[in-house]
């Protein structure tokens, strides 16, 4: 028989068991309470928006853990849960070229739920979100524009001329980022469109123009441009081994951070060929994967991160743009001119099936010019033949 | 213990393999399209050829040099523990932190061009891509991050040979270069293989040294050209198959090393 000293101290214990549980089982419907938002965002941009997230999370009493990824990791990330039919991602952002790939991955979005969010948005951006329906919601745009010193040049090229003259002016001090990646199609595709021709077409005049161009140009490009990738070619800005480049907006914000923006170094709108200016449409959309383990919070977070007044804090902020047709770029004029003066000619990728061969050989097309010293004609001829031969799915009419 | 190696092993092994064989488009199994994509791409080709010749200069170099700092630093002299632990330095610091900096001394406005410029000669490109410079910078940076592994494996084999041995061919007459061809070096010859062999083998895996310092395209190898891939491409499909080549040179490479050494 057990004593009556050791029935109280099991009772004790017990009870102590019993407060612990109760402490326990708060923290426990705490994590129930947790929303897994994964985004692209570099480390200096976590904090405000990080910072923007605080409204809903008091509003709504969901926790947001914002997970800081690189596109190709989230995109990874999804594709392994979507596999495994179960994950811990509600909400993701994934880079605009890859939506159609994702598509599988991420679940068709309820278009009422979203109410006036979606009608303030800039039609042709939902149309982009929308692969079999509408599974993608613009959560950002962003486009490139000239970046150049403007303590050196004085003022930005405006024209394929004036671009050509400031580059003979300044041999080797000119950045391309022609590493072979999705970011030097987008510095290539302006000059063609810009040409007058076309993403689809290796065998135009515009492009051919285009190309001409470019092998103009590259005598002048800096050696290291055959490597040049978004974040090396802002180093070499920064240290003054070149004096112009094509970026996005994110590059300024690095500058400005280290004191070298809007002085000495400045945006302007990308230099007007033939047939006028044009940029790369870019930027993230956010997407409910299919196992999301909280689709309809994540879908209220979606509807909070795309209403006008958190839209309107991350461009003060983060210098994004918004695909809302009421939130107007009135960013810092010195720091985003040229980004804010190329909205009106952003284009987007064609949106093929083959997108990633045909990237790909616009590529190789470039860089057998600019790096190979190939003629632009055979450069393209190879490209078009190889396009014509390797390509599985019919050609759309976009581009 | 084989359900552990199984699952961390053989597993991820054959699910690589399959996805070398496989469509990434249609997902037909077997095939060799990734195969005939990496066999278009000159990119593919240069990387195979530099995986080829950067580790048999990166080791001959490695060679020579921790040879020559075992011959030294296995002689007793005032200061030689200290001189023995700076040699080593470069293998204990972290790979990336010596390519960080390695990379910040030979960019364009970096620290060696700036040494250049300070006694009157003009700077180099020392990481144009595609240059032999930028080959040639990428095989020492290799071998001085690398060398200590060599100089230990060889300061250990020196430390094992009698000195008597030494001290009956100097009073047979023997020269300092006659020791070391006739005694030393036959004496050395296991430990020469087993370190060219261990080198060697890891010397195939090179990755992170032309990356940071080059890109991709500078310099490529199998390993940042099948990372290239995986990374730039999302084909991880081309990734496994360029792997696969990479995983096949090791074990081609190692095997008749192998002989070699169980022969000495």
């Amino acid at each position: 028989m057990p004593s009556a000293a050791r029935l109280i101290e099991r009772r004790l214990v017990w009870r102590g068991l019993l407060i612990a549980l109760l402490i326990a089982l708060p923290a426990c419907r705490q994590a129930t309470h947790t929303l897994v938002l994964a985004a692209a965002l570099l480390p200096s941009e976590l904090p405000p928006y990080r910072a923007v997230l605080s409204a809903f999370e008091h509003d709504t009493g969901w926790r947001v853990v914002v997970v800081p990824q690189q596109y190709a990791d989230i995109r990874r990330a999804l594709a392994a849960e979507a596999t495994a039919g179960s994950g811990t991602l509600d909400l993701v952002e994934l880079d605009i070229y890859s939506l159609a790939a994702a598509a599988a991955d991420v679940a068709v979005l309820d278009e009422a739920a979203l109410g006036d969010e979606l009608a303030a948005l800039i039609p042709s951006a939902v149309r982009v979100g929308d692969v079999d329906g509408l599974r993608f919601l613009p959560h950002r745009l962003t486009w490139q524009a000239l970046i150049y010193n403007h303590a050196v040049l004085g003022a930005p090229p405006r024209t394929w001329d004036e671009l050509l003259a400031v580059a003979r002016a300044h041999p080797g001090r000119i950045g391309i980022k022609g590493a072979l990646y999705e970011g030097l199609t987008c510095d290539v595709l302006p000059f063609v469109w810009s040409a007058g021709g076309s993403a689809l077409a290796f065998d135009d005049p515009g492009t051919r123009a285009a190309f001409h161009f470019l092998a103009a140009l590259a005598p002048s490009l800096n050696p290291q441009s055959a490597v040049f990738r978004e974040a090396s070619i802002a180093e070499a800005m920064a240290r003054g081994e070149i004096v112009l480049e094509l970026n996005w907006p994110f590059a300024m914000s690095l500058f400005a951070d280290q004191g070298l923006a809007p002085q000495p170094i400045r945006s302007a709108p990308l230099p007007a060929g033939p047939a006028g200016a044009a940029t790369v449409l870019g930027g993230g959309y956010l997407a409910i994967p299919r196992g999301a383990p909280h689709a309809t919070a994540a879908l209220g977070l979606a509807r909070f991160l795309l209403s006008a007044p958190v839209q309107r804090e991350l461009h003060q902020r983060l210098g994004w743009f918004s695909a809302r047709r009421d939130v107007a770029p009135t960013g810092d004029e010195t720091l985003l001119a040229g980004f804010a003066a190329m909205r009106d000619a952003v284009r987007a990728r064609p949106e093929i099936a083959d997108y990633p061969l045909l990237s790909r050989l616009w590529q190789e097309a470039f860089r057998a010019v600019a790096f190979e010293h190939v003629d632009p004609d055979t450069a393209l001829a190879t490209a078009a033949r190889r396009w014509n031969a390797e390509r599985r799915a019919a050609p759309s009419p976009q581009g | 213990m084989v359900a552990l190696l199984a699952t961390l092993l053989a597993y991820p092994v054959l699910y690589a393999v399959r996805l070398a064989f496989t469509d990434p488009l249609t997902g037909h199994f077997p095939s060799l399209v990734n195969y005939a994509q990496l066999g278009r791409d000159a990119l593919f080709w240069r990387a195979v050829r530099n995986n080829a010749l950067l580790p048999l200069a990166s080791v001959v170099v490695e060679l020579v040099v921790g040879l020559a700092l075992a011959l030294f630093l296995s002689r007793r002299f005032p200061g030689r523990a200290a001189l023995r632990a700076l040699v080593v330095i470069p293998f204990a610091l972290p790979e990336i932190v010596v390519l960080t900096i390695m990379r910040y001394i030979f960019v364009r406005r970096g620290y060696a061009n700036a040494a250049l410029a300070a006694v009157g000669w003009p700077a180099l490109d020392w990481l144009t891509p595609g240059s032999a410079l930028a080959w040639i910078t990428v095989v020492l940076v290799d071998a001085w991050h690398v060398t200590p592994v060599m100089f230990l494996i060889l300061l250990a084999a020196l430390a094992g040979i009698p000195a008597e041995i030494g001290e009956a061919a100097q009073l047979d007459g023997a020269g300092p270069l006659a020791r070391f061809r006739y005694m030393t070096l036959p004496l050395l010859r296991p430990a020469l293989l087993a370190a060219v062999l261990l080198r060697g083998v890891d010397a195939l895996r090179i990755f992170a040294t032309p990356l940071v310092l080059t890109g991709v395209e500078g310099v490529p190898v199998l390993s940042s050209y099948a990372y290239h891939q995986w990374s730039d491409y999302g084909n991880d499909a081309a990734a496994a198959a360029a792997a696969l080549v990479l995983a096949l040179a090791s074990v081609a490479l190692s095997v008749p090393l192998l002989r070699l050494r169980e022969a000495a």
